[in-house]
């Protein structure tokens, strides 16, 4: 028993190993979860589990859609300005 | 006459945005919103301790990372103790998991920071109902 608790109290003090990679941007949804479920409990005026639920997986939903909506705006302008620009700057009779 | 608890307003809702800083969701609790106090307690708890499980306790820094202590201690006054832990220096932290465990822990925070003003607000509406009543 005192075993498992300092291992449990011990994975609190290293860090996980997570990689720098597009599979690491998969943390924000337990994150989206959570935003969800607090701020709908805020919210509505009784919570019941159905209609909660179902009001928290649609909040989750917007959110979701939204940042997939920045990232493909900001993935645009960075193409725009790092693939785009250049060339255009270089055939520029200024 | 020495005013009871409830009817000193002001008290009343300095005590509950207190409880609700102190342990979150108490503050729903205390006033008979035990579902709500109950998700938002288990919401809050675990976004709080998957941050400190991903980033590890130092990710707790009022020292070196002093923007994100002020989200984290929303979630409880008791991350001050946690935060002496993290400024000793001795839990190393680096790389992306620091980054999510400080996101998660201070969304975590920040969302507390939230029940605490709807906690007090709906402490206030109940208050004046109950006045007009």
């Amino acid at each position: 028993m005192m075993v498992f608790l300092a291992t449990m109290l011990g994975n609190f003090t290293t860090p996980m190993r997570i990689d720098t990679n597009p599979a690491s941007m998969l943390w924000l949804l337990p994150l989206v979860v959570s935003i969800a479920v607090v701020y709908k409990a805020t919210k509505v005026y009784k919570i019941r589990l159905w209609p909660f639920a179902r009001e928290s997986a649609v909040l989750f939903g917007s959110i979701l859609v939204f940042i997939v909506v920045a990232a493909v705006i900001l993935y645009g302008i960075t193409w725009i300005v790092t693939e785009q620009l250049p060339s255009l700057l270089s055939r520029s009779t200024f | 006459m020495a005013q009871s608890w409830k009817d000193n307003h002001a008290l009343f809702l300095i005590s509950i945005g207190a409880l609700a800083w102190l342990v979150p969701g108490a503050g729903h609790f205390a006033l008979n919103e035990r579902t709500r106090g109950l998700v938002i307690f288990v919401s809050i708890v675990l976004t709080f301790l998957v941050g400190i499980y991903v980033g590890s306790v130092g990710v707790i820094d009022p020292v070196h990372a002093r923007p994100w202590y002020a989200a984290q201690v929303m979630n409880t006054p008791l991350v001050k103790l946690l935060g002496r832990i993290g400024a000793t220096g001795n839990y190393r932290v680096f790389g992306r998991a620091t980054e999510i465990g400080q996101i998660y822990t201070s969304i975590a925070g920040l969302l507390n920071l939230l029940c605490i003003v709807n906690a007090v607000y709906t402490a206030h509406l109940r208050h004046v109902g109950e006045a007009q009543a």
